[in-house]
């Protein structure tokens, strides 16, 4: 159950626009998503508003009724603050709880391959429309604005990918004109110092960044950071981790860290399981480090772990093309930050063994020695 | 008859160049590039209005001591690599050529381009890949 946030009756979401009305299909389609917000939250009472604060930036999540905070919240709570006025608006929805659906979106409609959950995007100067068709998740955010809402068919029955990483879109087109980056990228460090840990999905991320919270390193998150580069900061986004069977063993968790959904097929290979960094290791999850080094980790055999320099370019290799196909913008200048970054820090190629305290080990010693 | 003029096929890749290693991200397959050696050169001259082949071993030939056909050869086949992977297409109009940096002074050894290519991102693109649409095209049908 998420922290019991304010509610309020008066539609906080809707701001008269100051910036001159376009013809622009997604800012209509985006002004009849907000009425569809408006309708659902006196449906549910009123906004249940929860103010966060998102690498450094204050946002207000405004959502109808509780049965949205309730699935969307726990992975924030690591960075809930006091209300203040806030930069950022994100209302939230779901059709089950409160029997409103959004409007329908204004183009063909997209058909899901099983299996699989191909995402359309609509994109304007202003707006941009993302519909999962596998999951029925909707985000559509006015980035001028700073204001997004976002819809789930049924708040109960949340996709596995959704709680691991929920609002990831909304926060991306939210925070890219604020020059924070969205990047698949993990976060672990000392005293505020750190290391990026780079990678596709199943080259090690997880289990390492996991590995050195166990060893005592703080950590920001094992899969997603909002990046900023000038000077290179990763900040917290959710506080879940996902992790293979295999890993969890390897780690030494017990059933009582694994989220109680247990292990469930993941789009991109093996099955995985939520597991909450902030109850795993109390203390050390952080809202943001320093970022001296990339590290990019390759399971092997080895009987010990080996790190070796490896070019920018290749750090890049390794970092951008899962961040740049996830988010899939043409005109997002997301891959020039990421350019900026492998030019400001070194990066690594670490050979993992099998002994996570071992590689925890050697990544300690490298934050330890960038001064 | 002029030669067929080529440019960086802008509206499906995105490209970022670090330390004479150009990344090319596919974002319509999944697909991403590596270009370096002399690549980066080529590419550059594929920026904007883009440039011809001809164009491409003039600028080359200028910059780097090799034999023509050493050049010749390795242009043809670098750009057949790229139009091939569809990173560049033609490009309408004539227009000024442009010429790859470093091609007054003294020659430097010929590195002939080298174009990697690598999919490991492809599967996992295919599993959730974001489709652009606009009001004309509509909204995307994936392929079965």
């Amino acid at each position: 159950m998420a922290e019991a946030g304010r509610v309020v009756s008066a539609v906080t979401l809707s701001q008269p626009a100051p910036l001159p009305i376009q013809n622009d299909p997604g800012l209509d389609y985006l002004e009849s998503l907000r009425g569809a917000l408006d309708l659902a939250a006196s449906a549910a009472g009123g906004f249940v508003e929860h103010d966060l604060e998102v690498a450094g930036v204050p946002l207000r999540l405004s959502c109808a009724g509780d049965a949205m905070p309730d699935v969307l919240l726990p992975p924030f709570e690591h960075l809930a603050t006091e209300a203040r006025p806030p930069e950022l608006r994100i209302g939230v929805f779901d059709t089950a709880s409160t029997g409103v659906e959004p409007p329908p979106l204004p183009w063909p409609p997209l058909h899901a391959t099983p299996g699989a959950n191909p995402v359309a995007r609509f994109e304007s100067d202003r707006v941009c429309v993302l519909a999962a068709a596998g999951t029925g998740a909707l985000t559509a955010a006015d980035q001028a604005m700073g204001e997004a809402v976002f819809h789930l068919p049924d708040a109960s029955r949340i996709p596995s990918s959704e709680r691991a990483a929920p609002l990831r879109e909304a926060l991306h087109l939210l925070m890219a004109p604020r020059r924070r980056w969205l990047t698949h990228a993990g976060a672990v460090g000392r005293d505020g110092r750190g290391a990026l840990l780079i990678g596709r999905g199943g080259s090690g991320k997880s289990t390492l960044a996991l590995s050195c919270a166990l060893a005592g390193m703080e950590i920001v998150a094992d899969d997603y950071v909002l990046l900023e580069t000038r000077p290179p900061v990763a900040h917290a986004m959710q506080s879940t981790a996902k992790l293979t069977e295999g890993s969890a063993v390897r780690l030494g968790l017990g059933r009582e860290a694994i989220d109680p959904a247990g292990f469930e097929p993941t789009l991109e290979g093996p099955a995985k399981a939520l597991v909450e960094i902030r109850t795993l290791v109390p203390g050390l999850i952080r809202r943001r480090l320093e970022i001296g080094a990339l590290i990019a980790p390759v399971v092997t055999d080895l009987p010990e772990p080996a790190l070796e320099p490896i070019s920018p370019a290749h750090g890049l290799r390794a970092l951008a093309p899962s961040t740049i196909l996830q988010t899939g913008s043409r005109s997002s200048p997301v891959l020039g930050a990421l350019g900026e970054l492998v030019r400001a820090a070194p990066s690594f190629e670490l050979a993992l063994c099998p002994d996570p305290a071992a590689n925890a080990t050697v990544v300690a010693e490298l934050v330890d020695g960038l001064g | 008859m002029s030669e067929a003029r080529a440019r960086i096929n802008a509206e499906n890749v995105v490209h970022e160049t670090v330390d004479g290693e150009v990344i090319v991200i596919d974002l319509s397959s999944g697909a991403y590039f590596s270009l370096s050696g002399s690549g980066p050169a080529v590419w550059e001259m594929m920026l904007g209005t883009g440039a011809t082949a001809a164009e491409v071993r003039a600028a080359l030939g200028a910059r780097y001591e090799a034999e023509p056909d050493a050049i010749e050869t390795a242009v043809s086949d670098f750009l057949a690599r790229l139009r091939e992977n569809e990173l560049i297409v033609a490009a309408e109009g004539d227009a000024a050529p442009t010429t790859a940096n470093g091609a007054n002074g003294a020659r430097e050894p010929f590195a002939p381009p080298v174009f990697e290519r690598y999919t490991d991102m492809k599967d996992y693109f295919l599993l959730d890949p974001i489709h652009e649409v606009s009001p004309e095209v509509g909204w995307p049908k994936p392929a079965a």
